[in-house]
């Protein structure tokens, strides 16, 4: 008898153990539905990239569960962060982050989530820029519209998202550089501050080239200048804003993927696998192209340093644009 | 002529058996998203974009746009059978069509906003064949003084939502104003009024407000006047089910305005289809023989509106398809749709794809017929659910808004949200507030705001901006004339009065 009374507590712990060791070795794989978080409405940005990799992901057949993508918008990238703060340790859950997601906690007291409260999992894209002015503008270089607006200061206007979004922070950088001042005018939708670029009511715009490409071909744009390293492959012809004199640092527009905090190391070794083999595919590099996004891959300790790096430069732009840094 | 063989191209295109068949599939499923609150087109179109990368391009949009415009059919059911407004355009459909319902001429309200649709989105697509690049034209001379002005006609339409009191209709304009500026200002990215919530930095949502103070009001006021009472009047014979010759005579200005109204605003960027349904809502009821029977269920009330929403369609794709700009959510999903199919959507993608364009247009011929079909034999049925017992219908009530409303961001903070809307609406009815001016003020006031402060921003503070381009004149000229009209009804009544008094 008491023998298996013993017994009984000793094979249960064994069996505990052993099932324990197995789950310690055993590589995590999805077991249900993964939900895709986006801080913008269904159109948004974050949401079409987040519905591509969705899509191509499961056309690869990198991963055997479906995706979905799920919108939280609210208070820019706000709700979408605080949601997958709540959701600690969840396994099934990821979130698409941009450059929003590093500025908007420095600028919004009640944004409480930083993206380091997040875990990196990887970064996909590097978004490029250029400055766009009308095709019938007298400015067919950086040099002529930055002297159009020493000339009439504040009188020249950019169109662009929030004052805390790229747009406007290359704008305050562009400024400090060459003394120049002109306006910048807040619109919430994309299609307002190309309408209003095209309608000639303000006379720049930091644009993404593949938002630009068919008014350039369509002859209603031109590009004075890339605010990238290189010049970019599809507009050989446009010198980059370094090239053309103006040394100021580039803030980049990435967008990548977080999970909730505290999830399993063997959850994030998942998605970097998926991730590896994903960035390597056909399919992946066409969608980069369509798009003319750059391949941002990078992971692990490098994100989580580009974070930091990106926390800092933006803090450091921001308090120099006189807006209010609270973290 | 040219246009005319591209039209018979376009029908070519759109008439082989797998397009029509996509064609008949968006528009039902439009209807189904349109009558269901909360769902909107733009999440359905995204959550199937996915599935038509295998299909050829041109079947794919013509899909796709199926959803989009067939949603604007069904909007209305569910605003005119119950006071849920099934998207945010077919508020202004609550006024006139629930009133109707409860008169026993759902049926009529129903059909009305059938054959409404159908009139106004072939106007739209007919606009969208022959005017497109010129409208995109004049669209871009709108800066924001053009939609200030705009806005303030909008506004100015708060005359026509007035019940007995202007000083409660203004109240209520300037709440819904106020509660336009809660969230984050978009131009500091400061937060407004959001007492620390996160959930409140992106602002009240819009249906969930709308839904609270019209249907989860009426609900309320309904309980209270005890339980049994008839809400509904019940339509005797089958001739009752359908807007009568009359009917359609009455609405033949409605069918006009609402086409042109809708078109138009739908080709601005920066507006949208709820402004464009209240803009036609008050020029209907300022040039009607009887403005004051608005609200008690007219069916040109009916009309208009849901005729603004329809064209509205045909007119967002203007800015899509002749620029590349998207005006709203759901262009914005359709332009990622013709990107991810391998087209370069810009000024080009006409000239370039004519099958794409053409066949589209054609398509949306073919596919308002098919809801127009489609739609009017549902009405009897659908005007069946106000045959049901109080405490059937309620509960049915508060279910589809709960659902409705927690499926738009998947947020019970929104339901929450619509239950104080819906004390705040009850309260409204209490005291006779007009529920449409705090719609009204909540619709226009994000843009108004914005509108004023990119203008100033544009002339260094220099107001005059506002009223010395031809484009914003003329529409604040209109305005001030639509905010003299009560006074000079005012003084005319006086007049009358004195004239009867003497003799």
């Amino acid at each position: 008898m008491k023998h298996r009374e013993i017994l009984f507590p000793i094979t249960i712990a064994t069996i505990m153990v052993l099932s324990l060791s197995h789950a310690w070795s055993q590589e995590f794989k999805p077991s249900k539905q993964i939900e895709a978080v986006v801080h913008t409405g269904p159109g948004g940005g974050s949401d079409l990239l987040a519905r591509a990799i969705a899509e191509l992901l499961q056309k690869e057949k990198l991963i055997s569960q479906r995706m979905q993508v799920v919108n939280k918008p609210g208070g820019g990238p706000a709700v979408a962060m605080s949601y997958l703060a709540e959701k600690k340790g969840e396994t099934h859950t990821i979130g698409f982050f941009t450059g929003v997601w590093v500025t908007n906690p420095l600028t919004t007291a009640e944004a409480n989530v930083t993206v380091k409260d997040l875990t990196p999992i990887v970064r996909l894209v590097l978004e490029p820029a250029v400055i766009a002015v009308k095709a019938d503008s007298p400015y067919k270089n950086m040099q002529d519209f930055i002297e159009a607006a020493k000339k009439n200061p504040k009188k020249l206007a950019q169109s662009g998202g929030t004052i805390t979004s790229r747009d406007n922070l290359m704008r305050l950088l562009l400024q400090k550089a060459t003394g120049a001042q002109w306006n910048f005018i807040s619109f919430p939708s994309g299609g307002e501050r190309l309408s209003n670029l095209l309608g000639g009511h303000v006379q720049m715009m930091v644009i993404e080239p593949q938002e630009a490409g068919e008014q350039i071909r369509a002859g209603n744009l031109r590009v004075i200048a890339a605010l990238t390293e290189k010049r970019l492959a599809t507009l050989p012809n446009v010198p980059t804003i370094k090239e053309q004199g103006i040394d100021i640092p580039l803030i980049p527009q990435a967008r990548g993927v977080v999970a909730p905090p505290g999830v399993p190391r063997e959850v994030i070794q998942y998605w970097e696998g998926v991730f590896d083999r994903f960035e390597k595919t056909a399919t992946w590099k066409q969608y980069l192209e369509q798009n003319q996004f750059e391949d941002g891959y990078l992971k692990g300790p490098g994100l989580s340093k580009f974070f930091d790096d990106l926390t800092v430069q933006m803090r450091e732009v921001l308090k120099e644009a006189g807006a209010k840094v609270v973290r | 002529m040219e246009d005319l063989g591209n039209l018979l191209l376009g029908f070519s295109v759109a008439l082989t058996p797998v397009n029509l068949f996509w064609c008949l599939v968006g528009v039902i499923l439009g209807t189904m998203v349109g009558v269901l609150p909360g769902l909107g087109p733009a999440a359905t179109i995204a959550m199937l974009l996915p599935l038509t990368l295998k299909m050829d391009h041109t079947t794919a949009i013509i899909a796709l746009a199926g959803i989009f415009y067939g949603a604007r059919y069904g909007g209305s059911t569910t605003s005119i059978l119950l006071n849920i407004p099934g998207e945010s355009s077919s508020v202004v459909t609550c006024l006139d069509g629930y009133q109707m319902a409860r008169q026993g001429r759902a049926g009529a309200a129903l059909g009305i906003s059938a054959i409404a649709s159908f009139v106004a989105g072939t106007v739209g697509v007919l606009g969208l064949m022959l005017v497109a690049p010129p409208l995109a034209r004049f669209a871009l001379r709108f800066a924001p003084p053009e939609y200030f002005a705009l806005m303030v006609l909008g506004l100015a339409m708060v005359v026509f939502l007035a019940g007995e009191s202007m000083v409660k209709a203004l109240l209520a304009l300037l709440v819904g104003l106020w509660i336009a500026t809660i969230g984050t200002d978009l131009f500091t990215a400061e937060s407004r009024f959001t007492f620390g919530q996160v959930k409140l930095l992106g602002g009240v949502d819009f249906i969930a407000a709308t839904v609270g103070v019209f249907a989860i009001g009426e609900v309320m006021v309904n309980l209270e006047s005890q339980g049994g009472a008839e809400i509904f009047k019940l339509a005797k014979g089958l001739r009752n089910l359908l807007p009568t010759l009359q009917d359609l005579k009455d609405c033949r200005f409605a069918f006009l305005n609402g086409s042109v109204i809708g078109f138009v605003v739908g080709a601005l960027p920066g507006a949208g289809a709820t402004v464009a349904s209240f803009l036609s809502y008050g020029l209907e009821k300022a040039v009607s023989r009887h403005p004051e029977k608005f609200g008690t269920g007219v069916i040109e009330g009916v009309a208009a509106p849901e005729g603004a929403n329809n064209a509205d369609a045909g007119g967002a794709l203007v800015p899509l398809l002749t620029l590349g700009i998207p005006g709203g959510n759901t262009t914005a999903i359709l332009l990622g749709g013709l990107i991810l199919w391998g087209y370069k959507p810009g000024p080009l993608l006409i000239q370039e794809h004519p099958e794409l364009f053409w066949g589209l247009v054609a398509s949306m011929y073919i596919g308002n017929v098919l809801l127009l079909v489609l739609n009017l034999p549902l009405v009897p049925l659908f005007a069946q659910i106000l045959r049901l017992p109080y405490y059937v219908l309620y509960p049915l009530i508060l279910g589809i808004s709960i659902v409705g409303v927690y499926s738009v961001n998947n947020s019970l903070f929104d339901v929450w949200m619509m239950g104080l809307f819906g004390l705040l609406g009850y309260l409204m009815r209490k005291l006779d507030f007009p529920a449409a001016a705090l719609i009204l003020g909540m619709v226009l006031g994000d843009g108004l705001e914005r509108a004023l402060r990119q203008s100033l921003m544009m002339s260094q503070g220099d107001i005059t901006i506002l009223a010395a381009r031809p484009i914003s004149g003329t529409l604040l000229f209109f305005a001030a004339v639509i905010l003299c009209l009560p006074v000079v009804r005012k003084v005319r009544s006086w007049r009358i009065e004195a004239i009867e008094r003497e003799s």
